[in-house]
């Protein structure tokens, strides 16, 4: 009988299970202090999300693990950063029209500039190795010191501060809760991004031939479709999200550096183990995991926040090696 | 006498040939010159950078075997060779005082704390597929430098630990003049790490060269393949993991005790460390356990000599801006050489030369 209770039920109690354990953190924090971690988590989540999202689709479809995510990340930061410089006067000014220009602006330059990296990283170099992942893994390796260094030639290689548009940086004081506006801007841009690859991969042609790419990439090839023109549509995608991350997240940290892709695509690769590589969704909820772990713990054992999210990482791959939501393969 | 199998064939022809080949020469030729360094060349620099590369050649060999023989890249070869270099630190340096068992003590420390994480760290990730190796043990790798950092009461945190060697391992002791060379603790433990390290690259050599090592091969080549004919893979992988794990632990313990000094930064960054050993690996060439050494020696000597090419191009091609920036810029080029040998040559220098020595013959 228990068995077909769980079967049953299995999805409202995997459910309830899991805001069971998102509110447990209330036993440890205050109220107030929970709902403020809980926004800066599910924010954090959502950044994480969009460079997740990049790695594992481009895994999902090509079956190409990049290494150089973070460099493109990072990338995306720095470009960010040159465009706020140029518009320094509509970043700083006291108008919310004129501060998202400038960060639209500076979202459209960050994300066509690095699709387009991604694009000649695509051409150039990985589609030489597909096929073998350890090569794959060791030239996008190398992709990203050679696009790390180059950041140092193009930039210089200190720290930078960045501007927070003006109007982003003030907090929204409800009922004695102060919520930063820049994190709620953060958690609407990740789900707008969220929807759109849904309705990309659902409700177009393309979409279907991506998922179908997903499934059984011969077959694709085999119904006449180009493959390859698709693996550089995904991984120029794949790229321009990362891109935004970057930019988003440098704002969120209040700073760009050279190095900065390397502990985000760690971030990345602990989301997409624990959603399983090549599902969106997987990606979607491995980054809020990850995102409102590493926040309640900071704040509880500042020390164990790091630690926090591979040992569920660990204890994900223990129970379901393929991740929560694991696609075909 | 029954028909000899192409194996057995095989090792008959390499066992005669085995004393008489150039190769051998060679290497022979290699070790009398580390043998000789501190009597050849007794200034400071030289010795540190001939031990410096004995050293990373024994830790990329043993990287090899994980990349090259097993087909499993790890991110975390660099993290055990600071465990290595944490363990032999704590033994003579933080918690003990410095006497021959404790050091010897640490490196077994090191070995056992090495090989439990290295079977933990394949049963967690080689279930699913081999490249989740590639991200757990980086994931594993930052965090372990988070913990070395963070725990400062611990680890000594960023500002490290440093050792202090005993009886004639000791900077200060001394044994009088030996054909010119005053022979120091400095000498004596050159001598030491350069015997350990042979000691470890034969083994590793034994390791290769044995039926297992052979299996090995058969794994990287084709997994389904070596199922199919009743291997357990997931079990010769762990063992081969294992082993390559724990040289690297014993090589971060020598490293130790040579620099005197281990931190975060320098034993366990994925950046510093990782990084290095990957290029030494790749360019030496992978599936060799020798290209670790040219490996070595051509990133250890282009990086000590590095700041005296800078100025000698200054003196000399004052006007040529673009050699100064790519010198300027080293890690750049090598970036970009490591692509173009993964892509190009992705045996290495000594594939390639070998390959282009037996199409001459």
């Amino acid at each position: 009988m228990e068995e077909t209770i769980f079967k049953r039920w299995s999805r409202e109690l995997t459910i309830a299970g899991a805001i069971v354990l998102f509110l447990l953190p209330l036993i440890g924090i205050p109220g107030k202090t929970y709902i403020t971690l809980t926004i800066a988590g599910l924010a954090m989540g959502m950044l994480l999300f969009l460079v997740a999202s990049g790695v594992s689709i481009i895994f999902g479809l090509m079956d190409v693990l990049n290494f150089a995510h973070g460099a493109l990340f990072a990338w995306g930061a720095y470009v960010g950063f040159t465009v706020f410089g140029y518009l320094m006067k509509w970043v700083e000014a006291d108008s919310v029209l004129q501060n998202f220009a400038a960060f639209s602006l500076a979202i459209v330059a960050a994300m066509v500039v690095v699709a387009l990296v991604g694009i000649v990283l695509e051409r150039v170099i990985v589609r030489r190795v597909y096929g073998s992942h350890l090569f794959q893994i060791l030239i996008t390796f190398g992709a990203t010191i050679v696009l790390v260094e180059l950041i140092r030639v193009f930039w210089g290689p200190n720290d930078e501060v960045m501007t927070v548009p003006l109007t982003f940086s003030r907090n929204w004081d409800i009922m004695d809760v102060i919520i930063n506006r820049y994190r709620v801007i953060c958690i609407v841009v990740g789900l707008v991004v969220y929807g759109v690859i849904q309705l990309i991969l659902k409700k177009t042609k393309l979409g279907m031939i991506v998922r179908a790419g997903v499934e059984d990439r011969d077959m694709v090839q085999a119904m006449g479709h180009n493959i390859f023109l698709l693996f550089t549509g995904v991984f120029a995608a794949g790229a321009a999200l990362a891109a935004l991350g970057g930019l988003a997240m440098s704002i969120f940290s209040l700073q760009v550096y050279p190095d900065m892709g390397g502990s985000f695509l760690l971030f990345a690769f602990i989301v997409v183990i624990i959603g399983g590589l090549g599902s969106i969704t997987g990606s979607l909820v491995g980054a809020l995991i990850v995102g409102l772990t590493y926040n309640y713990v900071a704040y509880l054992v500042p020390w164990a926040a790091a630690g926090a999210n591979i040992m569920i990482m660990i204890i994900i791959l223990l129970i379901r090696p393929t991740g929560l939501f694991s696609v075909g393969k | 006498m029954a028909e000899a199998t192409p194996v057995q064939i095989f090792h008959m022809e390499e066992k005669r040939r085995q004393y008489r080949s150039g190769g051998f020469f060679l290497k022979v030729g290699l070790l009398a010159l580390f043998v000789l360094v501190p009597f050849l060349f007794p200034s400071f620099k030289t010795v540190d950078l001939a031990m410096q590369i004995i050293m990373f050649a024994t830790l990329v060999a043993s990287f090899d075997i994980l990349l090259g023989y097993t087909g499993i890249l790890s991110f975390g070869h660099g993290m055990f060779f600071g465990i290595g270099a944490y363990c032999v630190a704590f033994l003579v340096g933080k918690y003990g005082t410095p006497s021959y068992a404790n050091l010897a003590l640490g490196f077994v420390i090191a070995a056992l704390v090495a090989s439990v994480l290295a079977i933990v760290i394949s049963f967690l990730s080689l279930r699913v597929k081999a490249i989740f190796f590639a991200m757990i043990t980086l994931a594993i790798a930052e965090l372990a430098i988070v913990l070395a950092t963070k725990l400062s009461g611990f680890t000594g945190g960023e500002d490290g630990i440093s050792l202090n060697m005993p009886g004639i391992l000791a900077v200060s002791f001394s044994a009088g003049n030996f054909l010119g060379l005053e022979i120091t603790g400095r000498i004596l433990t050159y001598y030491f790490i350069l015997l350990a390290c042979l000691g470890l690259f034969l083994a590793m050599l034994r390791f290769t060269h044995s039926p297992l090592g052979r299996v090995l091969q058969a794994i990287r080549d084709n997994v389904e393949r070596a199922e199919a004919l009743g291997y357990k893979t997931f079990i010769f992988q762990a063992i081969s993991i294992t082993f390559g794990c724990v040289v690297a632990a014993l090589v971060g313990g020598l490293y130790g005790m040579w620099v005197g000094y281990v931190n975060p930064e320098s034993c366990l960054g994925v950046l510093s460390i990782m990084l290095a050993i990957l290029l030494m690996c790749i360019i030496g060439g992978m599936g060799t356990l020798y290209g670790g050494i040219v490996g070595a020696a051509f990133f250890m000597i282009t990086e000590t000599f590095l700041p005296d090419l800078q100025h000698l191009a200054k003196d000399f091609f004052p006007s040529a801006v673009f050699l100064h920036n790519v010198l300027e810029r080293w890690h750049l080029v090598l970036g970009v050489l490591f692509i173009l040998v993964v892509i190009f040559f992705p045996k290495g220098i000594i594939g390639s030369v070998r390959e282009f020595i037996d199409r001459r013959k």
